[in-house]
């Protein structure tokens, strides 16, 4: 759940249409539009969730934040969907459902696993969808692409965007000679693995 | 009962708010927590009298930095740069938040003249890596006429940049590709323990690796893949990659204490140098947080040009503090009260989803934020901590950042500090006060709460020395036998 108070504007005096906020935008909300010295970014407010990531990566000063006059809040209600697969998918994907993936919005798994339900097949779509990935834009892609993959879901990246290019490894992933090795380093990652477990076995339903 | 005959201070004023796209006007910043009755100062060195002499602050001034640093790199070998090769210093805004920013600055503007110097080339940039907050570098490279003194050639970089991957002993990792675009990488970054509750204090000095210089992905990877015990691991993948150690050169870190700038440490061996700095860090700023840990009740006041987590008290983070529910340095315990792993694993109605969840730190009865910057998810502070925050202004930084849209629904505001102490006194029913402003050298507290301090830290300097320290070490593989001492270095 998301609550979105703000919306970018452009200045179409500083604006250079150098496109650097289309590659950061996790909505697609910014394009720029027209040819040459036209050139101009265009914020579409029926998408656009005012993260501030062009605001903040435009080296040209031509984005800022401007408050709406009315906020609206954009969700999926997990309970709206069949909240058994809800659960498998999260579980699929090693993650609690009820687990926060989002520190910002404060999204649970389960809303994100809820939006891929209901048909949601890229990060963007989901960020659209719950508002998941536009707070700090930085932390919660992992588990989104988790939780697609989980969902048989392999998203590409955006051509010639930034947003994200791909999943990484997870603690399950990690070899056994590279544990062994580090173990002794402070890596605890044997114990980590079991503290994921402990977790994932208080979800009643579901299991992989 | 008083074991030692300190004499309280007045309180030591912090440097003024600054202005910043990220905080509050420092117009409307007019009365600080250390103005407030009773409020006293416990120098750090008198409650651990072992802290390292400062070469910063101290009467040689900025002098002292730029002779340490050039003393430091003295050992290194830098004869792998040719004249005319290009080399990015890599630098993160953590330096810039330490004692005004001023010491960092010079360390890395004597790091450009040192490898000019050496190897003849001019060709030197400065990429400076962020947080959350991905115009902050930009921000302390212009007030410290960096961009200049790297002729043009110095910008901050940002997680969402452009990317390039990384590939490790455990996969696909991204960096960020403007940190990666030289023939030869300089890692320019400082000791101070900061963010315990994520890295624990294993492998500190390869963290930016993780971090400043990555991508979201590989940060994303850190924060919700790998585990609390096991994140910073992505950032020994990313520096041991053969695609880092082609570009591999040293590394050169600022080296503070709790009391102040101690000095400058330099390597080729960035794991020699992670072995000493965190020896030093065990011993200084872990007797600083064990301290703070013993505190048995207080109200906190936030007031530095931070966000909520990186305000300071005696070095030591707000975060570490709210973690110290358990010994954060000690791997013995998988979550601190505060990681976001800890946070991650509240469920629905904040119930924890697993008996093991620390709570944040108990002692923290009310939290009172007179100034501190947005640009960092805090939400899960004001929901676990009763919360009072100073001003309309402080209350709209929060209102308007993508971060904390909701944080003021779990927050109060109060017109001025004075009145945001009664009520917080009142709901805390505790006259015991904390500061985090990032006053050099020394803790502002009340008067009740600098008794406690002096009272508990003969015993933790103990219980440190002689318990977790070696523990601690033992922990991370670190020998802890014939280490010399932070001088020596
Ligand atoms: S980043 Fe700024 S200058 Fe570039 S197209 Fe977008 S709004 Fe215009
Ligand atoms: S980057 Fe964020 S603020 Fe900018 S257009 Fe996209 S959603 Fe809106």
């Amino acid at each position: 759940m998301r609550v979105v108070n703000m919306y970018a504007e452009v200045d179409p005096e500083k604006c250079t249409g150098c496109r650097v906020c289309e590659k950061v935008c996790p909505t697609i909300s910014i394009k720029v539009v027209g040819e040459k010295k036209e050139k101009l970014a265009v914020v579409d407010l029926n998408t656009c969730v005012g993260c501030g990531a062009c605001v903040e990566r435009c080296q040209f000063e031509a984005v800022v934040l401007k408050t709406l006059d009315e906020s609206r809040i954009i969700s999926v209600n997990p309970h709206s969907v069949d909240e058994e697969k809800v659960s498998e998918l999260c579980i699929k994907a090693r993650l609690h459902p009820e687990q926060i993936i989002c520190y910002c919005t404060g999204t649970r798994a389960e809303e994100v696993a809820a939006a891929i339900l209901m048909g949601a097949s890229s990060p963007e779509e989901i960020s659209r969808m719950t508002g998941v990935r536009t707070g700090c834009k930085v932390e919660c892609i992992q588990p989104i692409l988790r939780l697609l993959k989980a969902a048989g879901i392999e998203p590409k990246p955006i051509e010639g965007g930034w947003q994200w290019y791909g999943i990484t490894p997870t603690i399950w992933d990690i070899p056994e000679d590279v544990i062994k090795k580090y173990s002794a380093r402070g890596f605890y990652f044997e114990e980590d693995r079991a503290l994921f477990k402990k977790l994932l076995d208080t979800v009643k339903a579901g299991g992989e | 009962m008083i074991t030692r005959n300190i004499k309280f201070n007045q309180p030591v004023k912090p440097l003024p708010p600054k202005p910043s796209r990220y905080g509050p006007d420092p117009e409307y910043i007019k009365t600080r927590g250390c103005d407030l009755e009773n409020i006293v100062s416990v120098n750090v060195r008198e409650l651990f009298p072992d802290i390292p002499e400062n070469i910063y602050p101290s009467e040689k001034g900025i002098k002292a930095v730029r002779d340490a640093t050039v003393a430091a790199l003295e050992k290194v070998d830098m004869s792998m740069i040719k004249p005319g090769d290009s080399v990015n210093v890599l630098g993160s805004h953590h330096g810039f938040t330490i004692l005004g920013g001023e010491p960092y600055a010079e360390m890395l503007k004597t790091i450009k003249d040192v490898i000019m110097e050496k190897t003849g080339t001019e060709n030197i940039r400065l990429r400076v890596g962020v947080g959350l907050r991905f115009r902050e570098s930009d921000e302390y490279i212009k007030r410290f006429g960096l961009d200049e003194y790297f002729n043009k050639r110095a910008i901050g970089v940002a997680p969402i940049d452009e990317g390039i991957p990384i590939e490790t002993e455990i996969g696909t990792l991204y960096g960020i590709k403007r940190c990666y675009d030289a023939d030869w990488i300089v890692h320019a970054h400082n000791s101070d323990v900061r963010e315990i509750h994520f890295h624990r204090h294993v492998d500190r000095a390869v963290k930016p690796f993780g971090m400043s210089y990555a991508r979201i992905e590989t940060r994303s990877t850190y924060h919700q893949n790998l585990g609390p015990r096991g994140a910073n691991f992505v950032a020994r993948a990313i520096f041991n990659s053969e695609f880092v150690q082609k570009k591999w050169t040293f590394a050169t870190f600022l080296k503070p204490t709790p009391a102040g700038i101690a000095s400058v440490d330099a390597d080729n061996d960035l794991f020699a140098l992670d072995e000493r700095l965190s020896i030093d860090n065990f011993r200084y700023y872990g007797k600083i947080l064990t301290l703070l840990s013993h505190i048995d009740e207080c109200i906190a006041v936030l007031d530095f040009q931070a966000p909520i987590p990186y305000v300071f008290s005696a070095g030591m983070i707000f975060a570490n503090f709210s973690a110290a529910s358990i010994d954060v340095f000690d791997l013995d315990y998988p979550l601190p009260g505060y990681t976001w792993y800890t946070e991650a694993f509240y469920g629905e109605g904040d119930r924890p989803l697993i008996p093991d969840i620390p709570p944040v730190n108990p002692a923290i009865k009310a939290m009172v934020i007179n100034y501190a910057w947005g640009g960092y998810p805090s939400v899960f502070w004001a929901k676990m901590i009763p919360t009072i925050v100073v001003g309309e202004w402080q209350a709209e930084v929060f209102r308007r950042d993508p971060q904390n849209v909701e944080f003021m629904k779990h927050a109060v505001v109060a017109d001025d500090l004075p009145t945001a102490i009664e009520f917080a006194m009142k709901i805390a029913d505790t006259d015991k006060i904390i500061i985090f402003d990032g006053a050099p050298g020394a803790i502002n507290v009340s008067e009740s709460l600098a008794e406690e301090l002096v009272e508990k830290a003969p015993d933790v300097d103990r219980e440190v020395e002689q318990k977790l320290l070696p523990k601690w070490c033992r922990q991370r593989g670190i020998k802890l036998e014939g280490y010399a001492g932070a001088e020596a270095h």
